[in-house]
């Protein structure tokens, strides 16, 4: 056991056994860093990241609130998902960047399903009406729901990548996952300043699709995530690199997508 | 009667999805691929979605459909700006420009003067039903 594992059962002892409430303090200050940390790699656009300290120290408290000191598990460790979780649930009641429908969320995640099964199926990608037939909706809805994923994607901007399909529900899945290594062209990130703003998969991807010319769905295959996936990543990349042209430039993105 | 369809909205980003609606209904009745949907609205996104092509307040969007194509003109956009990206569709290999993602989702990309202003002609082949194309 670590010194300082040793000094958080101490305070836990103190708050739980004997309801100091100093002690239980100084242990959320002690694990604001951690609370910090975890908080930064959400900040989305439109979130502020003091926000989302805030809705992590929710999950901190309730932590060494419930925490079971006989239990034989660092506080850390018990902290951590807790923590997550609080801002996971922040992000499921506010995450869609324009309030959509949940059941227009649902249409969404299903539609994701359906389109590689069809596409499986039918040897190609699905149309409208086929996709409409199998959910079992009007067409108009279809062409709803898959809006909605551009509400998603929005949100998703600077959402932190690198996640797997789970993202199509809920990009904080992807945390702590190990990056894929990709053989990506380094080259060309190099020379092109906006790619830098991408990580491997992301310029994996561009790169399969404008330079390769893959198909989405052979990009979805080869890199074992959904197409709507590959499609909304595609979107995010483009305008990550263009926000960050822009932002070089000191005005509005003149280029599509070029560093 | 022609099977066109002409839109004229705010060139502001929040607007474009009114035309990826409008390009969803088309894809539905031309019984195109989600993926030729997704194509087409990537090629209008990178027109519209970027406001330092924009030439005027409004944009206007021409859809129309020909035997096997849907074509697309949008317009009026700032020639000046257009033209050197439109052009790095070749031998660009330092990132994904303009003319390189417009070949990719849609095929044949012609810029066009017209009454006084810059529209670029967008021209994507439609194989048949569920055509990927």
């Amino acid at each position: 056991m670590t010194l300082s594992s040793e000094n958080d059962r101490e305070l836990l002892r103190a708050y739980h056994g004997r309801g100091d409430l100093e002690a239980r303090e100084r242990l959320i200050e002690q694990y604001l860093p951690l609370v910090r940390s975890l908080a930064r790699r959400y900040s989305y656009r439109g979130e502020l990241l003091e926000d989302l300290v805030q809705v992590g120290c929710i999950g901190l408290i309730k932590a060494i609130d419930r925490f079971d000191v006989d239990r034989g598990v660092e506080l850390t460790t018990y902290a951590t998902p807790n923590i997550i979780g609080e801002i996971k649930r922040h992000f499921r009641d506010k995450g869609w960047s324009v309030r959509v429908p949940r059941g227009l969320q649902e249409l969404n995640v299903r539609l994701s399903r359906l389109i590689e099964e069809l596409t499986v199926q039918l040897e190609r990608s699905p149309t409208i009406p086929e996709l409409a037939k199998a959910a079992g909706v009007q067409e108009e809805e279809v062409l709803e729901a898959l809006e909605t994923g551009q509400a998603y994607a929005t949100l998703s901007l600077s959402a932190p990548s690198g996640g797997d399909e789970n993202d199509d529900l809920d990009p904080l899945e992807s945390l702590g996952e190990i990056e894929h290594e990709y053989e990506v062209s380094e080259d060309r990130a190099v020379l092109a300043p906006g790619l830098r703003v991408l990580d491997e998969r992301e310029r994996r991807i561009l790169q399969l699709r404008f330079f390769d010319g893959l198909t989405q769905s052979q990009i979805a295959q080869q890199i074992g995530i959904s197409q709507m996936h590959v499609s909304r990543l595609i979107r995010r990349s483009l305008e990550k690199i263009r926000n960050e042209v822009a932002a070089d430039n000191g005005g509005p993105a003149s280029q599509t997508a070029r560093g | 009667m022609t099977d066109a369809i002409k839109l004229t909205i705010p060139h502001q980003k929040s607007y474009y999805g009114v035309v990826r609606l409008v390009v969803g209904g088309l894809a539905a009745r031309l019984d195109l691929s989600y993926e030729s949907l997704e194509d087409l609205q990537l090629a209008l996104e990178s027109l519209l979605g970027n406001e330092a092509y924009a030439s005027g307040d409004d944009v206007t969007v021409e859809l129309s459909l020909g035997p096997g194509s849907i074509q697309m003109l949008v317009g009026p956009l700032d020639g000046a700006r257009l033209r050197p990206d439109l052009a790095a569709a070749d031998g660009d290999e330092e990132g994904v420009s303009l003319g390189r993602l417009l070949a990719t989702v849609v095929g044949d990309v012609r810029l066009e003067e017209r009454d006084g202003g810059h529209w670029v002609r967008l021209e994507k082949r439609t194989a048949g039903s569920g055509s990927s194309a």
